[in-house]
């Protein structure tokens, strides 16, 4: 293979002490601001980019890129740990990885996370060195109405009937759609549902909700239990990192199911947040022992993690091969390629080969030195935990309160994640689920705006969301996903009436 | 409700700073807001200057970059807008820190800015899919008049500067051209590149990539002259190579999006001058004349008088479309 | 928790509440909605269209859970929160009302020195030095991270202003 021979070049370009180091800086502080939920990727990136100005462009997309891992990979630590997100797509982390950690088994919850993310990062990367021509092409095709058609695939493949009652899910959800509808609609330009309330015309933010909600909701709990980190206390010892290692080979279908995913999701623009979502979600549908997903089922971190990655690293690729930005971190990294010279852009792989295959052999390289540097930090964690929660749990309190604040500069953000904390608390003992109401966050504008663009291009046409055998795939395979649970339930009914078995415990979306 | 506030804050403010040498000079760090997401135009535009100022020490303070660019930019100007008389906060945006008052019910006036300089001037080019048989405007528009309501122009925003040119581009021709908003000049790109719409109006940065590479091609610019640059960025052809829309078909003369800097009201007018002075060292430099070549705007620096005469023009011409449209707010 | 409980917050009270709130609100974004046009239009739905039915939909949603509420949990004696456990709760909880307010109007880093001290000393019993050095170290901490590091800065108010940091 051609593309082969030239990623070997690429190696050639970047195999030095000095970008080696330059890895391991940008993955440190990467991780840094990973962990702080206030700093996001694209912040991060964005901080660096006035220093890469006197650098030649491999090196600084060097450092920025290994900066956006590090930042992936840190934000699913304090998911695991303290079960606040630090990035928007490590919340699924939060359903399995939490509960993993609070039976003491937080290194071996923390490993999992990374392995499956270091894996999945370089199933993105693999796609890109081998597909990225093709990939490109095909998500050229994608429109308005395969938008709306993969945000709904990916909503039908999350939401199942469960244990709670439909009506808390069915609140739960619409919430969720609500809140994500705060502030300016794209479509119209107007305002809507801001109440003449300066403070929303922002919107709600997502980041403030699920440290609300997550964050402060179980702090909360914790205290009701006593202010205390029960088991999760558990000491770090190595042979649990090495133990966990060995039994990674074990969820290889999980792990390939969800690279799949995550691909998908990060060509298609639905992103890291959304694929973990799904993945995780597919993942529990398929299992045939549900009983301990949401209680700490290592195969709820394993799903959501791959895909995270899988998805964030294949959402270079409309930045390299199409010139537009994928996700937020990839827009500031293209607006660098400008200050640098480069013209981002399908030309960019022609013009500067020893710049582009520099950069994705930086990424097999960076996702290695990520991973090695994140398990490093394992034991450092875990010293963390050791700390007194009397201790801990204010200064968690005050790393939430001020990344609230600064995920938009506002001081009524500090009060809203208070009221998302009560409201998280509150759910929580009452059986509401939260991730409903989340992932309808997440999605609900997106879709939405998808729907109406789709309408505006078709002149209100309804048709047009089965115009061309893809959209029309897409549809049917969500429509299936949706309705599947209702069938099997129909049908586990019927035949639990024929042959009287008692009704098998079922679990439901989980309550995190 | 917020104009009263504004002659005492004056006041406030001019007691409170009273320096020697320059009048005013920033003791403590300086905030500039972007009314935009990060990567975004005017996200570049407010960090290449950081880094400009930066570079050359015009400037003692340290500064730093705060992003509010929800509600298309207006939680930016809203956060300004309610620091009154504060002289260490810098906004920077578009023209659209005095439409969006008059298209949408935001909680800030004009007024409630100081208008500081604009520095440069970003240009709008008529894009078609590069496989399209679409020549000339002239072609675009018989093309429009044949199907009405069926041709779409992709954009960023709503009811922003991408809509209200192709509001007067039918206005101009008497076409029927639909428009759909999408978050990003990036994603109107691909829906172009894609083929899913007819056209898109964006500004020659954002689509310069695709162009190389024959995704999408120009077909005229919104300007009474054509562009300066000579170098040759795609194939054999440069930005001088397209041909003005007044010339092939579309009569529309001069469409541009300052891009510009504001502080709140009731600054005081030493710290303006200051910044004003700060900011036309920074567009004599080699560097920023680099960051206008590379993403083909135009250097028009104005600040005073010349700034405050263009924000009325550009704004009397705006309103008449908002208001052909039926897009005012109040 | 199905205890003879008398002391301590009802289950049936707090479902039935949060089943009024949430209908609240889903009226609140319905109205919202109409403000915002939502209706069909002949290009596709308006600004408020799919918000107004949300809106409705919370609120049936609600009034199932309120309904269900009655059926399911009224007179059963659960508790949501048995008293001495709703004093810890609200132990934890007032101190994040003060620390949201004091900052509000002291900016987070005195907010947080606060906090951190406020709660170590009164609520955990360390000395008074120990809790005042980690509420200042990790406020110092922060400065040095945000400010300084990553240059993003966080809320600051007249104490930082009186000596001139900021």
């Amino acid at each position: 293979m051609e593309n082969i021979g030239l990623l070997m070049e690429g190696f050639g370009h970047i195999l030095s002490f000095n970008h080696i180091l330059l890895m391991m800086l940008g993955v440190t502080l990467g991780i840094l601001v990973g962990v702080l939920p206030g700093l996001g990727a694209p912040n991060g990136v964005s901080l660096l980019l006035p220093l890469t100005f006197s650098m030649d462009p491999i090196s600084a997309i060097i450092l920025l890129s290994c900066m956006y891992w590090g930042a992936l990979f840190g934000g699913s630590t304090t998911s695991i740990l303290f079960n606040i997100p630090g990035e928007p797509s490590s919340v699924a982390t939060t359903f399995d990885g939490y509960p993993l950690a609070r039976k003491g088994e937080a290194s071996r919850a923390l490993t999992l996370a990374f392995v499956s993310a270091g894996l999945g990062a370089l199933a993105g990367v693999v796609m890109i060195t081998l597909l990225s021509g093709w990939v490109a092409n095909f998500a050229l095709r994608f429109s308005s109405p395969e938008y709306f058609a993969v945000y709904f695939l990916a909503f039908a493949s999350f939401i199942s009937m469960g244990a709670q009652s439909p009506f808390k899910t069915l609140v739960s959800m619409m919430v969720g759609f609500a809140l994500a509808s705060v502030g300016m609609d794209t479509i119209s330009g107007n305002l809507r549902l801001t109440f003449d309330i300066p403070e929303l015309i922002k919107g709600v933010s997502f980041l403030v909700a699920v440290m609300g909600l997550f964050g402060i909701g179980e702090l909360l709990l914790t205290a009701e239990e006593g202010l205390r980190f029960d088991g999760i206390k558990a000491r770090v010892r190595l042979s649990e990192i090495g133990r966990t290692l060995i039994e990674m080979p074990r969820y290889w279908f999980t792990i390939g199911r969800s690279m799949l995913i995550g691909i998908w999701m990060g060509i298609t623009p639905a992103g890291p947040t959304a694929a973990s979502f799904m993945s995780y979600g597919v993942a529990r549908r398929s299992a045939r022992d549900k009983s301990q997903f949401g209680k700490g089922d290592p195969r709820g971190i394993v799903a959501p993690e791959t895909a995270d990655h899988s998805a964030g690293t294949s959402a270079l690729l409309p930045m390299l091969a199409l010139g537009v930005p994928g996700s937020a971190t990839a827009a500031v990294m293209m607006g660098g390629l400008m200050i640098w010279g480069l013209t981002p852009g399908p030309t960019l792989f022609t013009d500067r080969p020893d710049f582009v295959w520099g950069l994705i052999a930086s990424m097999y390289l960076g996702n290695i030195v990520a991973v090695i540097l994140v398990i490093a930090t394992v034991p450092l964690y875990a010293s963390i935990l050791r700390i007194p929660f009397a201790i801990i749990g204010p200064v968690i309190v005050a790393v939430i309160f001020s990344g609230a604040y600064q995920v938009g500069n506002a001081v009524s953000d500090m009060w809203l994640v208070l009221v998302f904390g009560l409201l998280g608390y509150v759910f929580k003992k009452l059986d509401y689920p939260l991730a409903p109401l989340v992932l309808a966050m997440v999605l609900g504008d997106k879709a939405e705006d998808a729907f109406r663009q789709s309408m505006l291009l078709s002149n209100g046409k309804l048709s047009v969301f089965w115009s061309n055998g893809l959209v029309t795939t897409l549809m049917l395979v969500g429509l299936a996903l949706l309705l599947s649970p209702l069938v099997f339930w129909l049908l586990g009914i019927s035949r639990r009436r024929r042959l009287g078995v008692p009704k098998p415990p079922q679990d439901g979306t989980p309550a995190a | 409700m917020k104009k009263s506030l504004t002659i005492a804050c004056i006041a406030a403010a001019a007691a409170s700073v009273a320096m020697p040498a320059f009048a005013f000079e920033p003791d403590r760090p300086v905030e500039f807001v972007v009314t935009a997401g990060p990567g975004g135009g005017t996200d570049i535009f407010a960090r290449t200057i950081q880094a400009i100022i930066t570079k050359y020490e015009l400037m003692k303070a340290p500064i730093v970059v705060v992003n509010k660019g929800s509600a298309g930019g207006a939680e930016g100007f809203v956060y300004a807008a309610t620091a009154k008389g504060d002289a260490y906060k810098l906004t920077f945006g578009t023209n659209n820190a005095y439409l969006l008052p008059i298209r949408a019910k935001v909680p800030y006036t004009e007024a409630d800015l100081t208008p500081v300089a604009a520095l440069a001037s970003d240009e709008f080019v008529l894009w078609v899919n590069g496989k399209s048989d679409i020549k000339t405007a002239a072609d675009f528009i018989a093309k429009a008049k044949a199907a009405p309501g069926e041709l779409k122009v992709a954009g960023s925003q709503s009811k922003d500067v991408d809509q209200i040119l192709t509001s007067m581009i039918n206005d101009a021709t008497g076409a029927d051209i639909g428009y759909v908003p999408f978050k990003s000049g990036g994603e109107a790109a691909v829906q172009l590149a894609g083929d899913h719409v007819a056209a898109n109006v964006n500004n020659p940065s954002e689509n310069l990539g695709q162009w190389q590479a024959g995704m999408v091609k120009p077909v005229c610019v919104f300007k009474s002259e054509r562009l300066k640059s000579e170098t040759k960025v795609a194939g054999n052809e440069g930005w001088s190579d397209i041909p003005t829309c007044k010339e092939s078909g579309i009569a529309i003369d001069n469409y541009a999006m300052p891009r510009t800097v504001w502080m709140a009201a009731g600054v005081d007018p030493d710290a303006v001058a200051f910044y004003t002075d700060v900011l036309k060292k920074v567009s004599e430099t080699p560097e920023w004349q680099k960051y206008l070549a590379d993403t083909s705007q135009s250097g028009t620096y104005m600040s005073g008088a010349e700034f405050s005469d263009f924000i009325k023009k550009d704004e009397t011409a705006v309103s008449a479309v908002l208001k052909r449209e039926g897009w005012l707010a109040n | 928790m199905s205890e003879n409980s008398v002391n301590g917050l009802s289950r049936f009270a707090m479902e039935a509440a949060v089943a009024l709130l949430t209908g609240a609100f889903g009226i609140a974004v319905a109205y919202g909605s109409i403000e915002a046009d939502a209706g069909w239009t002949d290009m596709g739905p308006g600004a408020g269209y799919f918000p107004f039915y949300i809106g409705l939909l919370i609120t049936f949603g609600s009034a199932a859970n309120l309904v269900y509420a009655f059926v399911k949990h009224r007179g059963t004696g659960e508790i949501f929160v048995d008293m001495a456990r709703f004093k810890v709760v609200l132990g934890f909880l007032l101190p994040l009302v003060a620390f949201a307010a004091v900052s509000t109007v002291l900016g987070l880093y005195v907010g947080t020195t606060l906090y951190i001290a406020g709660t170590m000393i009164f609520q955990s019993k360390y000395k008074w030095w120990a809790g005042l050095a980690t509420g200042i170290g990790v406020a110092l901490f922060f400065f040095v991270i945000f400010e300084i590091g990553f240059k993003v800065p966080l809320l600051k108010g007249p104490v930082e202003a009186f000596f001139g940091i900021y």
